[in-house]
């Protein structure tokens, strides 16, 4: 059995989910693929655990358990502080688990992070998308002198392995990528639609029910979608930077404009759109008619369209629920260990 | 004891829960499960209270969330530390939040979102309280593991898909030897929404986890020690029942019996007849079984129902509708002198009605307490 080491770095709900997930699988998984996945370390905004011969399943469902950013709380492992240095030098994990708040104009604290893991010879699996947005060329360039993996799967369609198959596309030349990539402003126009609500109260039902954030600025702007479609266009080796993408806010659609659009036998739909021909990238608000596939593509589900010289593929999957990220998280992590440690 | 057989599954009602001490209180008694070897996971009510103010805090009464903030955190405060101050603090919080955000009308979605507040604070309390007894507890999450339908208020849990979440979770419980405490009455829907199982949505909640857990033993804790043959407060000299079939459990609770939910019996009657221990922590005085032993046959419980303009006694357990039973009762009434209004049984179900003259029903439920239950035997 090979051990394989990890540090979590941000410890919010999809780091909760994702640590619970690994506590509750990772007998399972030892069993089927042969690898041991040890937390060494857990890292949120105020505190850290190390524990360098890792923590055992009862530890990792209790830290779950702790108040937000209340890690320190968490008895003998635990400290005040961050210090990401420090859980190198004290724990030397294998890989670096990326899980902290997007920061669109710093890119921080991921991109610090994230380096400091690869210059001390940590793979990286991140679901934060804007260190990769705003560095992908630093991040890859590192990694690639130091041959270490950087995996990022959970940063677009999360919950599913869109990224990976968009990537292994690699004998097509991908012409377009467009659909809903962001569920919060999804749910909000569904319900605009369905229970002929305004923005403002499907925005608040949306928070309620926790799907949109207590500052829902990066969704309804188009930030996030934008971002998405960055680190896409990376993927495919087109990159584009994500001031260039033109992005339309979501708070402009009134009850009125959905009304119209559904007597017109029309929907309203948030389209993030990357044409890499023309190079051009967007995120706009688009009527399109009810028949269309996006259409149906309601609530908190994403659906992604890729058109290449040869194809035409449909992906339709959660964008970002805890359990299903937690999940992709994990597979990142697997695949990284499976392919470097056994 | 295999560690699988080791597992049960008790039920802390809302009544028990009412202060810091009887948190504490709840989880000594637990500890006893735990000191004899076996590994009990435990279903949470809210609070005494807090249930009700939630629903009127989603018809409008914003200022109940008052009461039901001052009792959570008072129980927080008693229980000690600071992890769980913050942890019941930031879901009030929440809660708050999500009450502010409430739009006018009836929004059956974040009607089930509030109420579940009332079982998920009680859980982080109760682990608190087993971990204050030196017991490892853990948290389990009712709305991952929970899986229902889409009827808010009401819904129906969904066994299939249930199953295998309990089924996936159940070796690494027993692994990490630590007691799991899990919301009751809450569930969600499969792409996420929390629903709620209705009016004793709880006990629901524990026989489900102990039929698809196939384990033996599902105790339901409340303040009384067990069933009583009838309503002490109407008959004084009423008795616990020992035993009792599912049909008879049912049946009961057809005719208004207290304590007892007839959806709880659905997932045992259908996967695994555990055993039903009802009572308090110092009796669980009455067991339901799936099939009674011939000598446990005859009646168990008897009750009246004035609601209609011709009040009913019911007389349940197995073979009561029996025509020997049917006479014994009718003779009883004819040499008392008591005219019967109407009288229905069938043989299929295991009870016996009798519509009896307004007014009349209480001294002929007392009547017939006294000659059925406390003279024969």
């Amino acid at each position: 059995m090979k051990n394989v080491n990890i540090a979590v770095i941000g410890f919010g709900n999809i780091g909760r989910a994702f640590v619970r997930v690994l506590a509750l699988k990772r007998k399972l998984l030892a069993k089927k693929y042969g690898v041991n996945i040890n937390v060494v370390a857990v890292v949120d905004s105020k505190g850290m655990v190390i524990k360098p011969s890792g923590l055992d399943d009862y530890e990792m469902l209790k830290l779950c358990e702790v108040p937000k950013s209340g890690i320190y709380m968490f008895g003998s492992y635990a400290k005040q502080g961050v210090n990401v240095e420090e859980v190198y030098s004290k724990a030397a994990p294998n890989i670096h688990v990326e899980l902290t708040p997007a920061n669109y104009v710093s890119g921080e604290p991921g991109f610090t992070n994230i380096m400091l893991a690869l210059k001390s010879g940590a793979h990286v699996v991140t679901a934060n998308k804007a260190p990769l947005v705003l560095h992908y060329e630093d991040i890859m360039a590192e990694a690639r002198v130091r041959k270490l993996a950087v995996k990022f799967r959970a940063t677009v369609m999360g919950g599913t392995p869109f990224l990976e198959v968009l990537a292994s596309m690699k004998s097509h030349d991908i012409e377009k990528v467009e659909g809903i990539l962001n569920a919060t402003t999804n749910y909000i126009l569904t319900e605009m639609h369905d229970n002929l609500l305004d923005f403002e109260q499907a925005l608040k039902k949306a928070q309620a029910l926790g799907i949109a954030e207590t500052d829902p600025t990066l969704d309804i702007e188009g930030f996030d979608a934008a971002a998405k479609l960055t680190i896409i266009s990376y993927v495919i080796g087109k990159p584009i930077n994500i001031n260039s993408i033109y992005r339309e806010s979501v708070t402009k659609i009134t009850l009125k404009d959905v009304l119209d659009a559904v007597k017109q036998g029309q929907v309203i739909k948030y389209i993030a759109s990357l044409d890499a021909q023309k190079m051009v990238a967007s995120v706009k608000i688009e009527r399109i008619p009810r028949e269309n596939v996006f259409a149906q593509i309601n609530g908190t589900l994403n659906g992604v369209k890729i058109k290449s010289d040869a194809t035409e593929l449909f992906f339709i999957g959660r964008g970002g629920g805890r359990m299903e990220t937690a999940h992709t998280v994990l597979d990142d992590v697997l695949e990284v260990a499976l392919r470097w440690f056994t | 004891m295999s560690e699988r057989e080791s597992l049960c599954a008790i039920k802390v009602g809302g009544s028990l829960l009412k202060d810091g001490k009887s948190y504490l209180e709840a989880a000594k008694n637990i500890k006893k499960f735990v000191d004899e070897g076996l590994l009990p996971i435990v279903v949470v009510s809210a609070a005494k209270g807090v249930t009700d103010a939630l629903l009127e805090v989603t018809r409008g009464a914003a200022e109940k969330l008052g009461k039901v903030f001052d009792l959570y955190m008072g129980i927080a405060t008693e229980l000690g530390s600071q992890k769980v101050y913050k942890r019941v603090l930031e879901e009030l919080e929440l809660l708050k939040r999500i009450t502010n955000s409430v739009i006018e009308g009836y929004d059956p979605v974040l009607q089930d979102l509030i109420l579940s507040f009332g079982e998920r604070i009680s859980k982080v309390l109760m682990v608190e309280a087993l971990e204050a007894m030196g017991v490892r507890a853990l948290e389990l999450n009712a709305r991952e593991l929970i899986i229902t339908n889409d009827v808010h208020g009401d819904a129906t849990i969904d066994y299939v898909t249930t199953a295998n979440h309990l089924e996936k979770l159940v070796n690494s419980i027993i692994s990490t030897a630590a007691v799991p405490v899990i919301e009751g009455f809450i569930g969600a829907t499969e792409d996420g929404r929390v629903t709620t199982l209705g009016r004793g949505g709880s006990d629901y909640t524990a026989t489900t986890i102990a039929a698809l857990l196939r384990l033996n033993d599902v105790y339901l804790v409340t303040e009384v020690d067990g069933i009583m043959t009838a309503d002490p407060s109407v008959i004084p000299t009423a008795r616990i029942v020992k035993v009792m079939s599912y049909r008879e459990a049912m049946e009961a609770a057809l005719h208004g019996a207290k304590r007892i939910n007839p959806k709880a019996f659905e997932p045992l009657e259908k996967f695994y007849g555990s055993v039903v221990h009802i009572g308090s922590w110092k009796l669980f005085g009455t067991k339901i079984v799936q099939a009674i032993p011939k000598e446990h046959r005859g009646p168990k419980v008897m009750m009246h129902r004035s609601l209609h303009e011709m009040p009913y006694i019911a007389i349940i357990g197995e073979g009561v509708s029996d025509t020997s039973f049917i006479k014994k009762v009718i003779d009883i009434l004819y040499e008392q002198g008591v005219e019967i209004m109407g009288l229905q049984t069938y043989y299929y179900r295991p009870s016996i009605i009798m519509h009896v003259k307004k007014g009349s029903e209480v001294s002929t439920l007392k009547l017939l307490h006294k000659k059925v239950f406390e003279e024969v035997d």
